[in-house]
Formats: C-alpha cells, sequence, structure tokens
C-alpha cells in the first residue's frame, strides 16, 4: 500500500521550512521516529522524525528546497507485515472501483496522537493516475512567487492552459497556466505562500495516463517494481508576464492628471474609491486612499519594515559577490533591526571582581562537571531579576502597561555555524548552580549540533551574551526584544587593584549591561549592574549560590 | 547621472520627432536617423498634410457651388494644377523645414539614412549618400511607421496609385476608382471629384467607413452618392489590367455576378502595413506580430529592454496623435519617469465633407461587449448654426453609461466634426458625467452648442427639441 510522509506541525507559527538535509533515499526501510529530513525553520534546524513506517518508494523533496506544513516528502510502500493499512488495501480498492468519485480514502484508524499523523492513502481510481503538478517555469529569472490566488478549487476539471494560479512575483503578477490537464485531486500551496519553480502545487488525477507519472501501485508482494519511479516532470512552459509597471484598467473616472499622479505614488487607480459625480476620482481621493493604505500597512506590520537606502554600484571598485542570507541570518537581522528600532537603548559598563568566584568555581568543578562562571552569573541574575522586577518586564505601549513576568527564563546567546541562537533555560530560579551548568552545556551542545528545538528558543525574560570566550572587554549588546535588559559579559583578566594601600592582582570580569530606557532609568540600571558585581564579588553573601 | 542616455530615434514622423524633441529637452544626447532631408515623416510629406490642403481646395470649389442655394453664383473655376501643388509644396516645406530648423536648435544629431540592428545595443546606419557606420546606443525608440497596402494582383502601370500618387497631384484623372472605402479613399476621393474627376468606389463591406458608427457613416454616404458616380458595396475587385488609356477592372458583385469597367486612374486604398521588415530586428529581443506589428507593454517597451516602438509600427489604430502622445510616454518611461500609454479616447476624424469624427466608446464596440449604455443624439437640424451655414447634414451623439452619466464615448458627423471632438475626448478623459456637458457653457451660435444639447436630450429637456411627454 502507497503512502505518504507529510511534513507534520513543528512547531507555533512555523509554516514552512528549507531542507537542508535528505536523511533517507529511495529503497530504505524507514522506522517509526526515525529521521527523515533536517529543515532549516526561521528560528532553528530541526529534525523531522517519520511517523510512519515503510520502505521509500520516492522522495518527493529535495536539499535547498522551501516545503510547507502537510507538503509530500515521502512516498512509501509499507512493508507487508508491518500495519494493518496494507491488509485492507485490497478492500479499500474494491470500495473505490465502485465509486470512481471517490479519489482518497482516509483510514479512520490512522488518527491523530501517539505520533501517527494522518496517512493518507492512494489507490489509483478508474482511467487517470495522481500525479504531482509542479510549479511550471515561470520566465527568465523568475524561479519563484508568493501565491496571490488560487483559481482552481479541489474537484475542478483543469485543462492544459487554463490559469491556475495568480504568483507575484519580484517583477510583475502573473497567471500561471496549467502545464497539463486532468482533476484537481489536492491542493498543496496556501494564498501567501511563497513557492518555487518545479514545486509540487496539486495532485491531479490525469486525464491522460500517457503523458502522467502513474502513482506506485500497490504490489505488496513485490514492491521493487514500483520502487524508483521518477518524479513527474511537466512541460516547461513559460508563464505569460505582463511587463509593464501596472496592468491598465479600463474606464477608471480619473482625468489623465489624477492617473498620472496615482501611478507615480504607486497606487493602483482602479482600487481607489471615487467621491465625485459618477464614481469620478480626484487627486484628493487618491491621496486618502494613499493614507488609510500607510495607516492599514504600519498596523499590521509591526516596525518590520527597514527603509532601505538604495545601494550603490559595488562594481566601480571591484568585483563582488552576492550571497543569499540564511534563514537564521534573516530573522537575526530583522529581529535585531525592529528591536534596534524599538528600544531606545543606554548600555551601562561595570567590572567585578571575581577572585574569589573563581576560587569557589575550580573547587566546586569535577573532572566530569566544569562549572562556568555563565552559570554562577545566571544564578545571580536569578535571584536579581527578582529584587530588581523591572528587568524581568516587558513594555506594551499600546495599552501603555509594563508586563511584570514571576517566571525566570535567561536567555543565551550561542555563537553557531549558522549563526547567532539565544536558547532559553527555564526557571532558573528554580535551579541550582549544578542543574544551570548542566543544562547550559546541554543546550549549547545541541544549538551547535542544529538539535535545537523551536520551545527551546521561546519564552526568554532576560539574555546573557557571553564573549569571554573570544576576548575584548566591554561591548554594548542589543536588547533582545520584547525582554528590557541584556547582560553582556567579557573575558576576565588579571588587573592590579589598588587595595588597602598596595596593588593586588585581582582577577576582574568586563560586564555591559543595555537595557530599554523607556521603562528602566539610568538609576536603576547602575543600582542592577553594582547590585551583579557585588553578587559576583561575594558569592558567599548571595543566598541561594551554593553550589 | 551623470552620463547622458544616449538615445537613438528611427524615423521621424509625427512619433519620432516628437520624442526625439521631447528627449533633447530632457537632456538625453538625441540621435535621429531618417530618409527625408528633414523630419515629418508620412504625416507631412505623403499623408495628414498635403491631403488637407487639397481638401481645403475642395471646400472652396464645393461651397462655391453650394452658394447657388442662397444667391450667390460663380462660374466654374479656373484650375491651375502646378500653382495647387506649388501652394500644397509650400507648406509642405515650410513645415519639415520648420521641424529640421528645431530639431538643430535643440543639438539633435540628425542622419539621413536608414538603420538596421546588429544587436541590441548597436545599430548600424547606411547614410543617403553611401556612407555607412556603426552606432552604440543606451536606447532605441523605433518610429518606423507604415505605407500603403496594395493588392498581390496589380499591375505595375502609372495608372494606379496609392495614397503617396494620388497627393502628387500630376493629373486629374477623367475617372478614378478608389479601392477601399476607408478614411483615406473618402478623403481622396473628394479631392478629386471636385477637381472634377468622375469618381467610383469599391468597397468589399456593407458600408463605407467600416469602424464608425451606421449613423454617422451614414450622412456622409448619403452626401457623396449624390457627387460619386458610383459606390459598390459588397463588390470585389477580381482583376486590373492595363489598358491605354488606364485600368479596365473585372468586379464581382453581391450576387456574384462579374462585370468590368475601364478608370483612367486607380487608387487603392485599402490600408496601411507596418514598416517592420528590413530593420535587423531579427538580432534584437524585440517580437514582431504576425501583422508585422512590433509587441510593447503599456511604456511602449519591446520585449528587448532598450528598444521601444510607436506609433504605425506598434499597432492600431494608425494615426498621427496616437503616435506623437506614444513618443512622449516613451521618452519619459526612458527617463525612468512611472507613465503609461492609457488613453480613455483617440481621436479618429475623417476629413471628407460632412467631417466624421469619434472618440471613446462607438455603439458598435458597446454592442459587440454587451455594455450597457445610453446613446442620445443631437441632429443638427435644430441647430441654428448649422443653419447659417446651410449644411443641417450634421449629428451629435454621446455615448453615456446609464448608471454613473459617465460620457463613454462621443461621435460628430457635420462641417467642422475634427475640431469639435477634442471637446468630447477632454470630456472622456476628464470622466465627465452627462450633467458637466450640460451646465457648461457653450458659446452661442456655434456648432459646438449641438454637444451641451445632446447632453440635455439625456435629462429629457433639450431647448430645441419638444418631445411630448411619455406616461
Amino acid at each position: 500500500m502507497a503512502t505518504e510522509f507529510k511534513l507534520p506541525e513543528i512547531g507555533e507559527n512555523i509554516s514552512q521550512g528549507t531542507v537542508t538535509k535528505v536523511l533517507v533515499k529511495i529503497g530504505d526501510t524507514i522506522k517509526k521516529g526515525q529521521n527523515i529530513l533536517e529543515l532549516e525553520t526561521d528560528k532553528a534546524v530541526v529534525e523531522i522524525p517519520s511517523n510512519i513506517e515503510g520502505m521509500v518508494s520516492e522522495v518527493l523533496v529535495q536539499s535547498g528546497k522551501v516545503i510547507k506544513i502537510g507538503q509530500p516528502i515521502l512516498r512509501m510502500e509499507n512493508s507487508p507485515a508491518s500495519t494493518t493499512a496494507s491488509s485492507v488495501a485490497p478492500k479499500i480498492s474494491t470500495t473505490i472501483s465502485a465509486k470512481p468519485e471517490t479519489e482518497g480514502v482516509k483510514p479512520s484508524a490512522a488518527s491523530t496522537g501517539s505520533g501517527t499523523k494522518p496517512v493518507e492513502i492512494k489507490p489509483i481510481p478508474n482511467g487517470g493516475a495522481v500525479t504531482n503538478m509542479a510549479l511550471p517555469a515561470l520566465g527568465e529569472n523568475l524561479d519563484k512567487g508568493t501565491v496571490t490566488k488560487i483559481l482552481v478549487k479541489t474537484g475542478d476539471n483543469v485543462k492544459k492552459g487554463q490559469n491556475i494560479l495568480e504568483l507575484e512575483t519580484d517583477k510583475a503578477v502573473l497567471e500561471v497556466p496549467s502545464p497539463s490537464e486532468g482533476v484537481i485531486k489536492e491542493i498543496l500551496i496556501q494564498n501567501g505562500a511563497v513557492i518555487k519553480v518545479s514545486q509540487p502545487i496539486f495532485k491531479m488525477i490525469s486525464n491522460s495516463p500517457a503523458v502522467s507519472e502513474p502513482a506506485p501501485e500497490p504490489s505488496p508482494t513485490k514492491p521493487e517494481i514500483s520502487k524508483a519511479t521518477p518524479t513527474p516532470r511537466p512541460a516547461e512552459e513559460p508563464a505569460t508576464v505582463h511587463v509593464g509597471h501596472m496592468p491598465i484598467r479600463k474606464n477608471v473616472a480619473a482625468a489623465p492628471s489624477v492617473r498620472l499622479f496615482a501611478r507615480d505614488i504607486g497606487i493602483d487607480i482602479a482600487q481607489v474609491p471615487g467621491t465625485g459625480p459618477g464614481g469620478r476620482i480626484s487627486i484628493d481621493d487618491v491621496k486618502k486612499f494613499a493614507k488609510t493604505l500607510n495607516t492599514s500597512r504600519s498596523q499590521t506590520s509591526t516596525n518590520n519594515t527597514i527603509i532601505q537606502q538604495p545601494l550603490p554600484d559595488f562594481s566601480k571598485w571591484g568585483d563582488f559577490r552576492r550571497e543569499a542570507m540564511s534563514n537564521v541570518r534573516r530573522k537575526t537581522a530583522q529581529h535585531l533591526s525592529s528591536a534596534w528600532n524599538t528600544v531606545p537603548h543606554v548600555t551601562q559598563c561595570d567590572k567585578a571582581d571575581i577572585t574569589e568566584l573563581e576560587k569557589l568555581r575550580k573547587a566546586s568543578s569535577t573532572q566530569h562537571r566544569k562549572l562556568s562562571i555563565t552559570s554562577f552569573l545566571i544564578k545571580i541574575l536569578a535571584i536579581g531579576l527578582k529584587k530588581f522586577p523591572q528587568f524581568n518586564s516587558s513594555v506594551d505601549m499600546t495599552t501603555n502597561e509594563v508586563i511584570y513576568k514571576d517566571y525566570i527564563n535567561v536567555g543565551v546567546a550561542v555563537d553557531t555555524d549558522r549563526g547567532l541562537l539565544v536558547p532559553v533555560l527555564k526557571n532558573v530560579d528554580r535551579l541550582s548552580v549544578i542543574q544551570i551548568s548542566d543544562e547550559l552545556t546541554a543546550i549549547a551542545e545541541r544549538a551547535r549540533n542544529r538539535k535545537t528545538s523551536i520551545e527551546e528558543l521561546q519564552g526568554g525574560t532576560f539574555t546573557i551574551s557571553n564573549l569571554g570566550g573570544i576576548g575584548g572587554s566591554f561591548f554594548t549588546p542589543i536588547v533582545n526584544w520584547p525582554e528590557v535588559a541584556i547582560l553582556g559579559v567579557s573575558r576576565g583578566i588579571m588587573e592590579p587593584v589598588y587595595i588597602e594601600n598596595q596593588f593586588v592582582p585581582r582577577l576582574m570580569l568586563p560586564l555591559s549591561l543595555s537595557y530599554d530606557h523607556r521603562i528602566i532609568d539610568g538609576a536603576d540600571g547602575s543600582r542592577f549592574i553594582r547590585w551583579i558585581v557585588l553578587a559576583l564579588e561575594g558569592p558567599s553573601i548571595v543566598e541561594g549560590l551554593s553550589v | 547621472m551623470s552620463e547622458r542616455i544616449k538615445l537613438v530615434v528611427i524615423g521621424a514622423g509625427p512619433g519620432g520627432y516628437t520624442a526625439a524633441f521631447l528627449a533633447a529637452d530632457m537632456g538625453m544626447d538625441v540621435t535621429i536617423i531618417e530618409k527625408e532631408t528633414n523630419p515629418g515623416g508620412i504625416c507631412l510629406y505623403r499623408g495628414c498634410i498635403p491631403s488637407k490642403a487639397f481638401l481645403h481646395v475642395a471646400k472652396i470649389i464645393s461651397e462655391a457651388k453650394h452658394a447657388k442655394n442662397f444667391g450667390i453664383e460663380y462660374g466654374d473655376p479656373k484650375i491651375d494644377l502646378n500653382k495647387v501643388r506649388d501652394w500644397k509644396k509650400g507648406i509642405v516645406n515650410k513645415l519639415t523645414g520648420g521641424l529640421g530648423q528645431l530639431a538643430k536648435a535643440r543639438k539633435i544629431k540628425y542622419v539621413q539614412g536608414e538603420a538596421s540592428f546588429v544587436d541590441s545595443k548597436t545599430l548600424k546606419v547606411k547614410r543617403m549618400d553611401g556612407s555607412s557606420e556603426e552606432l552604440s546606443f543606451d536606447k532605441t525608440i523605433l518610429a518606423t511607421g507604415s505605407r500603403p497596402t496594395t493588392l498581390p494582383f496589380a499591375p505595375k502601370s502609372p495608372h494606379i496609385w496609392d495614397s503617396t500618387a494620388a497627393l502628387e497631384m500630376d493629373t486629374v484623372p477623367q475617372s478614378l476608382l478608389i479601392i477601399g472605402g476607408g478614411y483615406i479613399g473618402m478623403e481622396l476621393g473628394t479631392v478629386y471629384h471636385e477637381l472634377g474627376s468622375k469618381i467610383s468606389v469599391v468597397e468589399m463591406l456593407s458600408s463605407l467607413l467600416p469602424g464608425a458608427d451606421r449613423d454617422l457613416a451614414d450622412v456622409l454616404t448619403k452626401r457623396v452618392q449624390g457627387m460619386f458616380a458610383n459606390i459598390m458595396l459588397e463588390t470585389r475587385v477580381l482583376k486590373m489590367e492595363e489598358t491605354a488609356n488606364g485600368i479596365t477592372i473585372t468586379f464581382a458583385g453581391k450576387n456574384g455576378k462579374e462585370f468590368k469597367e475601364e478608370y483612367n486612374k486607380v487608387l487603392i486604398s485599402i490600408g496601411r502595413k507596418p514598416n517592420s521588415e528590413n530593420l535587423g530586428l531579427e538580432n534584437t529581443k524585440v517580437k514582431v506580430t504576425p501583422r508585422g506589428f512590433v509587441e510593447i507593454d503599456d511604456q511602449r517597451r519591446t520585449n528587448d529592454e532598450n528598444i521601444y516602438a510607436i506609433g504605425d509600427i506598434a499597432g492600431d489604430p494608425m494615426l498621427a496623435h496616437k503616435a506623437s502622445h506614444e513618443g512622449r510616454v516613451a521618452v519619459e518611461a526612458i527617463a525612468g519617469h512611472k507613465v503609461a500609454f492609457e488613453p480613455r479616447a483617440i481621436p479618429a476624424v475623417v476629413f471628407t465633407d460632412p467631417e466624421i469624427a469619434w472618440c471613446g466608446l462607438t455603439e458598435g464596440e458597446a454592442q459587440k461587449s454587451g455594455q450597457d449604455i445610453r446613446v442620445v443624439k443631437f441632429s443638427w437640424g435644430a441647430s441654428g448654426r448649422a443653419l447659417t451655414l446651410d449644411r443641417q447634414d450634421g449629428l451629435t451623439k454621446l455615448i453615456i453609461s446609464p448608471q454613473t452619466q459617465r460620457i463613454l464615448g462621443v461621435g460628430i458627423v457635420g462641417v467642422g466634426a475634427g475640431e469639435m471632438i477634442a471637446e468630447g475626448v477632454l470630456a472622456i478623459e476628464m470622466g465627465s458625467v452627462a450633467n458637466d456637458l450640460k451646465l457648461s457653457i457653450h458659446p452661442h451660435p456655434t456648432l459646438s452648442e449641438t454637444m451641451m444639447e445632446s447632453a440635455e436630450v439625456f435629462f429629457g429637456t433639450a431647448t430645441h427639441i419638444y418631445k411630448a411627454k411619455q406616461k
């Protein structure tokens, strides 16, 4: 019985990801829970385990492709002995030949829960085979676009050349004609999704089996027959591209000067409601429309718009290359720009004498468990954030409220080979230094091995960024919005400190505390960092800092 | 931008020279490549302007005859054809020479020659003096225009004219057959009729001026039926044979019956076709339609991003004023302005007597598309001004949206219709409603009042028309 493994839900707000590695190949026998893919999402690289078993007959994704939740990843032949699905298969096909319009049957047994996601069974209906229709070539230099409208629905009989999608590309909105004909069985994309050329967009029951690519036939006795079916490659026909800027709509009641004005400021005149007689559009109508458009835009997009000045022509000064940002990099860029624009930053610096703490740290470390200064710092912060609750808060400017959190989750910035990740240690106030140290080691490990889960990256209330491993002293960390403060830690170095009429060598740790000046005053900032310094300098006096 | 855009305009008709002049005014480095010594193109040398000069001659002759109606009688005119021709030449020279001066004053390089593309960045220019050179450019505007179409079986004969030959006016033939009842044929027919030729017209379709609304064309048809010797509709030309005195034509009439007739001259005016050959377009990414038009977008950019096309070569309607507007759009687009060619109304004028003019939506188009319209008409019989001209053969009509009351189209037939249509163009472009026309005071006594009064008809109360109230 042929089944499909589709990309399951992977976390809140995550609808797609880029395949970084396919871990299985055609012919592999897959067990439940076995990892199938490595997927890079906006937030992390995650491994996708299988929720079904069987032998891989077709791999429907490749490295570098963007795939969406629910999109098929593998076609599998269930091994004869493994599941109930294969034993009921013949029955299902009889039902189908009796009712040819039933194109897919979902076995009720395969429900959610206990790791089993719904598995769709693909029998072959009368007269046609199930194929994936892929997005055809769109034209020169166009390899992807955003779906603005799906022009067909499930069950539609689509003719070759019939428009099936409206796609917004960098250059224009274009209509995509169908490269083949058949009945739409399933729509694999959604409005707003970014899709790429040759990405599957529909499942179709083909009318012309000769051209189409048959779905693997259920053949429990000879599973090797149907394996290694090539990916369907539809005839590549370029879609019609409207070369111009904006489509001209006839008969909009607006004077030529008004139309020119609208075009000049980038407004589609056909969208503007006219207030004049006969619906005539005045310049004021266009201005009003532009204004409402701007307000609605700024309401929906939260400070995400970065005003980009045009770049100079770098080729004037020499050769260069362009490289696409990784998802992590893009997200980091957006997030930090947004934080920088939202939060008025102040950075307060200080140095802590950690000579005593260092002794404690070394004394408490064993061969198997080396405690780090960061672990102590997190423990100190857990206590400090209770004493200074405004550093454990968020700002809601829409309601003019400050949100104080009763939980203390500290994010730790981790440098990985694909960029900055900030996994979060939850409820650190309930953990001992040793527990913190163990967790810290574990999350850093997971981050570097691309194993961080999405949950691990969410819910922080305060962030530590420790650059001490690299060196340098003092920097100005950017607050990890919606948090309100971040502590930057640099490398501790031995310095001569003037104590009781003489210079003595002490291990000094540079600290940089950035905070949101909207709700934290300079005096509070100084008090907080002084408290942290004192806590570091006299670990024994800090309650709960026992190892 | 410190570097000036290097623009080459190929062809200096109304589209090309308008584009070149604007581009120079906007600071571009402009070169015109044109076969003639001065800008002007077909329109000035062999089209609009010379034909209008001759039509003025025809009008004077016609009005002098017409004056008998109200008691003024002249003798038969004495026509000095050389002088008429010289007068026309004078006009053409003055206009084209003036344009040459304007080009020079704008420091436009004027190369007399022909151009063809080597690739998307280079032109090969063959000068009229035989020398040739290669010319690189940033942008090119194709404005090579069109030429008269001929019949494939027409023999090469001095008795067979195209519009160019007819406007040379070497002789006034005793009998002249006009093949094609379109605007060029009708205008030239009017000219030669007044100069004394016996005019016959043959048209394949069922009416003259196909494309114009029937009610407008009918007014003209009625008048020329009284003037021309023969108007043969739904009749085809099968054969043309040169004879000692002219051409013998074999026709196939409505019923398929064949008949023969001899004419001193035959004017073929069955249409025009774009000059898109021999330009080396195959060396560029420019796409050409089966009819020979260059494919363009709403900014007149061809499929090759450095090449623009305007005027007749860029598609119908093949009209000078459409070409010059396109020229401005193309140049502004090249300069990076956000412009588009998006007229709501391109006026069409047939300079016959009476003139026919229309713009925007026609009744015929509305019928074809099934659009809901209301048509209101004002007959010139009720116009004081028309009566003082003794020309009541006129009609003004508005095509109005019943929902929004917007003016969608205007059609006029009558003397001076060509001048009057401009108001209709403005009304449509401005998105005017019927009330705007009705409430704008029009000067009395003029023919333009018929615009206002037809708008009044829309509301059921035109001053000079009484309509019994309907229950």
